[in-house]
């Protein structure tokens, strides 16, 4: 489903070129669970946010669903977000004046569903999630772990294919990431989507059912598990 | 669209104290709008109004060739038998009257004033039975009394009273020449003085009957002018043309206060400009703290905007969510000065702001002699009310786009 082939991404840092990405190639299926592991500066952020069309490649090709990425424009990669991806962040980014109902809920406003639809699927799943009852708390009044699940909720609330998650798990305690990651499993199991998340942390990893490590913008090993 | 104006207005309260200042910033400049066009309005409204009152009445009727040498005061250029038009006009229900003004100068002695002197002088000479019919002196006496038929004496303004001396009951000579050019002297009592609100009569005026004008000067029944007044709604220029009408030629001719006070007219103008960059200026103050609010308002979302792009969500819809949240602003800061503006309105409208102590020193134009009253003026009110909302609108736009151009990575790396 989705293609890396020899993906090169070099950012340019004053003089120096840093070569992030140095010819990464994988292929993902739809409904794997899997985890882009590897030391700080490695390259994960990039390749994330390459699959997530909002980085363009300097070599190399990535193809979803058989559309070439390197051929779409700036319209037609936001259309592709808006309705394929799904984007979990390490701080959670939720709209600080937004409750938790409406920073879910805002997702679907952008397909211009109907009010009626908005509502059940918005409540049903922040009930999946774990958030029953506390729909109408802004992300001031709910923890960081209920802030993540509100988080996940929204990446997952439009049904997207794939949903990208860099380093959901970074700033929360371990105990809480480990629910983190128990329900982002459920819902790839339950949902059948693609979760790929990033992380440099030996206790998320084991989560993974693809574990791909990165060093130096290269992958060293990509091995399934379970 | 419906999520993204309650995004707009949930923003607005997230930072609460700069849109509180923000919004009043918008407010001062609206209001000061209102203020200052209410004021300038009202003052012109009256300054044409005491122009037409004391100086031009709403109309004149002169010798063809006055107007050109009208500095001189020309006594020989004159309307030679003004009554048999008085009638005229009158038969037609047009109020008028007739003067004859002169100059010449006055002479001050030691025994009335204290020392000796001498100044230049403009006297108009006044019909006292039909004068005030045309123009609004009828009021303005504040001691004496008022000049009667056939009797050496004068009225004179109460500034032009002060900077001479002069009581009611001093003696004053009057050197002049007459129709022909021969020397005459008349000696005039003050028997009254008069307090005109329009400050450049006030300073000057000096007033005697037209019968003893008339014999010292050799007029033979001339007079130099007829003014004549038009009821407030009056179309000036088709009542000049009827008033042409009536004259059929005769070497005389009428003219319009607007034609006689082209210069005033032309001040008043370029005034009006003066004040549309002040406005401008307001306005350019108010659109940098905008601009200043929504940049940095945008700067710290900065992260929540590269979430936003990430999700999908159109550069467009962004745009348009910022310049909500701009309009919102605009629309607070318009409301609050609309109502500051109206409430300064009031007081300007019916206290005032006495520029006595100003317009006594000098001449600004102005037709006010010390209180400066403003006027309603509902088209002014509403274009501020509109323009701080669009203002505020527009001027998110930079900012926004400079957020938007910005590759998301970066936004979502932004601290
Ligand atoms: N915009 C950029 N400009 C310059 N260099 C960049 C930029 N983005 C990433 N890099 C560099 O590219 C390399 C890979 O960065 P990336 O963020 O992908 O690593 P990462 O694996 O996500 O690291 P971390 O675990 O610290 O998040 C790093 O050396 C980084 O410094
Ligand atoms: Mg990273």
């Amino acid at each position: 489903m989705i293609s890396i082939d020899q993906a090169v991404r070099n950012y340019q840092a004053g003089e120096t070129v840093v070569r992030a990405l140095r010819g990464v190639s994988l292929d993902i299926e739809q409904g794997e669970f899997i985890s882009i592991a590897g030391p700080s500066g490695s390259g994960k952020t990039t390749l994330l946010n390459l699959i997530g069309c909002i980085d363009a490649l300097d070599g190399g090709e990535i193809t979803i669903n058989g559309e070439a990425v390197s051929s779409m424009n700036k319209k037609s990669k936001t259309d592709f977000r808006r309705i394929n991806l799904g984007f979990i962040f390490q701080t959670y980014n939720l709209i600080p004046v937004l409750t938790a109902y409406e920073n879910v809920s805002f997702v679907l406003s952008l397909l211009d569903l109907p009010e009626q639809e908005v509502r059940e699927r918005t409540m049903g799943l922040l009930k999946e999630v774990g958030l029953e009852g506390m729909e109408h708390r802004r992300p001031s009044r709910l923890s960081g772990g209920q802030q993540q699940r509100v988080a996940i909720a929204r990446a997952l609330i439009k049904n997207p294919q794939v949903v990208l998650a860099d380093e959901p798990t970074a700033n929360l305690d371990s105990e809480t990431g480990e629910e983190i990651l128990k329900l982002m499993k459920e819902m790839n199991r339950r949902h059948h989507t693609t979760f790929i998340f990033s992380t440099h942390d030996k206790m998320v990893m084991e989560y993974a059912e693809r574990l791909v490590m990165l060093h130096d913008g290269q992958i060293i090993s990509d091995e399934r598990r379970q | 669209m419906k999520f993204l104006i309650s995004l707009a207005f949930k923003n607005l309260t997230r930072y609460k104290r700069r849109t509180i200042i923000t919004a009043l910033a918008i407010a001062i400049g609206i209001a000061m709008y209102i203020f200052i066009d209410a004021m300038l309005m009202g003052a012109e409204y009256e300054s044409v109004r005491n122009l037409k009152w004391y100086e031009t009445a709403s109309a004149r009727i002169l010798d063809d060739e006055y107007w050109e040498e009208r500095y001189q005061y020309p006594l020989d250029l004159n309307i030679s038998d003004p009554d048999p038009i008085l009638e005229r006009l009158e038969a037609e229900g047009i109020t008028a009257s007739k003067r004859i003004v002169f100059t010449g100068d006055m002479i001050l002695s030691r025994a009335e004033f204290g020392e000796d002197g001498n100044i230049p002088v403009r006297v108009t000479a006044i019909d006292p039975s039909r004068d005030f019919d045309v123009f609004h002196f009828g009021d303005t006496l504040i001691e004496g009394r008022f000049l009667e038929e056939d009797e050496e004496a004068i009225l004179i303004g109460s500034w032009f009273a002060e900077d001479i001396g002069a009581s009611v009951g001093n003696w004053v000579t009057i050197i002049t020449r007459g129709n022909g050019g021969f020397y005459e002297a008349i000696d005039l009592q003050i028997v009254g003085i008069l307090n005109c609100p329009n400050p450049n009569v006030n300073r000057t005026l000096i007033m005697m009957p037209i019968k003893t004008a008339d014999y010292y000067l050799a007029m033979d029944g001339a007079a130099t002018e007829i003014n004549i007044r038009l009821p407030d709604q009056a179309e000036v220029e088709q009542e000049i043309a009827t008033i042409q009408g009536l004259l059929n030629g005769n070497g005389i001719t009428v003219m319009s206060w607007e034609t006689m006070a082209k210069d005033y007219l032309a001040i008043a103008e370029a005034k009006r400009g003066g004040t549309g960059m002040i406005l401008f200026l307001i306005f350019i103050i108010a659109a940098v703290g905008i601009s200043n609010t929504m940049l940095m308002a945008i700067f710290e979302r900065i992260r929540e905007l590269g979430m936003m792009r990430s999700l999908g969500m159109s550069d467009m819809k962004i745009r348009i969510a910022f310049m909500l949240e701009a309009a919102g602003i605009g629309l607070i800061g318009s409301t609050i000065g609309v109502i500051i503006g109206v409430i300064a309105n009031y007081w300007i409208i019916n206290v005032g702001i006495d520029f006595g102590f100003l317009m006594r020193e000098m001449d600004i134009g102005y037709r006010i002699q010390s209180i400066f009253r403003g006027t309603w003026n509902p088209g002014t009110i509403a274009v501020a009310f509109f323009a701080g909302i669009l203002i505020s609108t527009v001027v998110a736009y930079l900012p926004t786009n400079r957020a938007l151009k910005m590759d998301i990575p970066s936004c979502l790396r932004h601290q």
